[in-house]
């Protein structure tokens, strides 16, 4: 992306400021149980900034629900996270979302009345301020920003190598454009973490590749990632660290040579040897 | 850019500017203006409910209600010559927003039927309410004295002036909520209704959106009930009940909810068919017009599900599609 363009409702030098004082993200003792589930049980655990870190675990081990939690899609029982100095724990998922904390999800949810420049464009909504009065008035405030999203959105298009797709509707996507779309749409954010909920899950191996090559582009550029996915060589290749859940527990943690050989890790995935 | 291209998308304003002066100046009869205005009037109406049924999802019915308290809240004003005739509009406008600002609040974290069945509660209360409080309203008799309408000196007498303030109002609407529907705003109430959790997650603010949407469309039919009491010179109880809103249903499904023209274009088809069932049945059948008007329409919204379940505008837009592939082909086949 260009710096000499002006980010929409850019507070950079605030962001700094917020970084250098305080642990980026962190993770303490969260709960959340539905109904008698426990969904997430005590789950500690912090990111580094910049870093890419995955979640594995058995199905229903909570990982989207560890996502669904943080970006305040539900509020946790019990427990605390903090994102860059600020607990924000509780908070509602569309004031996560202004804070900096994008998301993906497992089944993409595009906006299928939209079309995908469209979609990318919804992306850039919580950086964008004209109001219902200034745009249905056409004031040239509105017309400006107007232009300035669908340009942003453009170059988060251009990022996944969709933009040839930019006027074409979702349901012509096949799943790998869609995912590469849902993160395109969460770029839009401008996030400081990104949460990518099964990033390749479903993919061909091609398409995995271009998914890689795409997370290396954005943690290069100062991006915290956070994955979630069951595709183990993907998985273990990608990650700096691994985080182990079962059952809504943290079972291991720690680099995914170490997690790989972790004794409590293959007993969840491969059940007791009797 | 060129100029053309820049102009183009003013055209379809200044195509339906002009058919609305050229249509007064060719047919300046009162009963073809009166009848017009009653399109532009209901058109507001069909924006207004079309657009939160059929962008935002919200399944409201409180749009004859609406301007309901608009009419009464303008009549009663000017009849009682607390306030000037235009102001009576204005603060009409202002008080619907206000009641559907604090009645939206709870109202609106209902879904689907749900808020479907409270808003028809309120459209029954308002009726129980415009009939009950006589002494404000001049109960089921209607409210009478109201003064004629004028602003600046100028007196809107004939059905000539109400044809144009109406058609000003429609088309303000039309161009007031089509901006909206292709700006920021209009991308997040397509994008809460197609995916909330998606939607959330990208910063939308769903709740607000939806109170916005909400009173902004309550406001506009206000200000359409306020030129409806100047026109008519009366308000009732009845022109705001039950038989308003499946009107105003049948436009919508006659028209297609899927875009605003359509809306208006709904208004437009249901007025004149009315009128043409009750000028040619009228003499035949002199006292069942009503009847036959409702098995007409019943007949007619069955046939549109069926062969065009998208209404007249998803309909002609088709064969627009349809019209420039076609085009394109054979284009591209004389070309070889």
């Amino acid at each position: 992306m260009s710096t000499s363009e002006v980010p929409l409702g850019s507070n950079e030098h605030l962001n700094m400021e917020l970084d250098k004082n305080h642990s980026f993200f962190d993770v303490i003792k969260l709960s959340r149980s539905f109904g008698g589930i426990k969904a997430l049980s005590d789950v500690t655990f912090s990111l580094d900034k910049g870093s890419i870190v995955s979640i594995i675990g058995p199905n229903g081990a909570g990982k989207t629900t560890f996502i669904n939690v943080v970006t305040g899609m539900y509020p946790p029982l019990r427990g605390e996270i903090h994102f860059r100095g600020r607990n924000i724990s509780g908070l509602r998922a569309h004031t996560i979302a202004g804070l900096g904390i994008g998301r993906t999800f497992q089944f993409v949810e595009p906006f299928p009345s939209l079309t995908v420049l469209e979609n990318a464009m919804v992306g850039c909504h919580s950086r964008s301020r004209n109001g219902m009065f200034a745009v249905g008035l056409r004031l040239p405030s509105a017309l400006e920003e107007e232009k300035r999203v669908k340009d942003e959105a453009m170059e988060n298009l251009e990022m996944v190598g969709l933009e040839h797709r930019k006027f074409h509707s979702i349901s012509s996507l096949p799943l790998g454009e869609r995912k590469l779309l849902g993160i395109a749409r969460a770029l839009g954010i401008k996030p400081k973490l990104l949460m990518l909920d099964e990033p390749v899950g479903g993919l061909a191996a091609h398409e995995v590749e271009k998914v890689v090559e795409l997370i290396h582009q954005l943690s290069s550029r100062g991006l915290t990632i956070l994955i979630v996915e069951h595709n183990m060589p993907f998985v273990m290749s990608i990650s700096e660290r691994v985080l182990v859940l079962n059952q809504g527990y943290k079972i291991a943690d720690g680099p995914p040579d170490e997690v790989k050989s972790n004794e409590a890790v293959i007993k969840a995935y491969l059940g007791e040897e009797d | 850019m060129k100029r053309s291209e820049r102009l183009k998308p003013y055209i379809p304003w200044i195509t339906i500017i002009a058919a609305v002066i050229l249509l007064a100046i060719i047919a300046p009869s009162p009963y073809i203006m009166g009848t017009m205005v009653f399109v532009a009037l209901w058109g507001v109406l069909a924006i207004g409910m079309g657009v939160l049924m059929g962008q935002a999802g919200l399944f409201s019915l409180a749009q004859p209600t609406w301007f309901g308290l608009g009419a009464y809240c303008a009549g009663i004003l000017a009849a009682r010559g607390i306030l000037p005739a235009w102001a009576g509009i204005i603060a009409g406008g202002a008080f619907v927003a206000l009641i559907s600002f604090v009645i939206g609040i709870p109202v609106l974290r209902l879904r689907g039927m749900y808020l479907a069945c409270v808003t028809l509660g309120i459209l029954m209360i308002a009726q129980i309410v415009f009939v009950h409080l006589e002494d404000i309203t001049g109960g089921s008799f209607g409210l009478k004295g109201i003064p004629p309408l004028s602003i600046g000196g100028f007196v809107f007498q004939t059905d000539l002036h109400f044809y144009f303030l109406s058609w000003a109002l429609c088309i303000g609407c039309l161009w007031f909520f089509s901006n909206i529907m292709n700006s920021r705003v209009g991308r997040a109430i397509k994008a809460f209704r197609d995916s909330e959790v998606a939607s959330e997650a990208m910063g939308i603010n769903i709740p607000m959106y939806r109170l916005q949407i909400f009173v902004l469309t309550s406001v506009t039919s206000a200000l359409a009930g306020g030129i409806f009491c100047f026109y008519l010179r009366f308000v009732a109880p009845t022109l705001f009940s039950f038989d308003l809103l499946i009107e105003l249903v049948l436009m919508i499904v006659i028209g297609g909810i899927g875009s605003l023209w359509g809306l208006l274009l709904g208004s437009f088809v249901l007025t004149w068919l009315s009128e043409v069932i009750h000028l040619s049945f009228g003499k035949i059948f002199p006292t069942m017009t009503g009847s036959i008007d409702a098995i007409l329409f019943a007949i007619l919204v069955i046939v549109i599900l069926i062969f065009m379940p998208h209404g007249l505008a998803g309909w002609v837009e088709q064969l627009f599609r349809l019209g420039r592939r076609s085009y394109e082909h054979l284009r591209s086949s004389l070309g070889q």
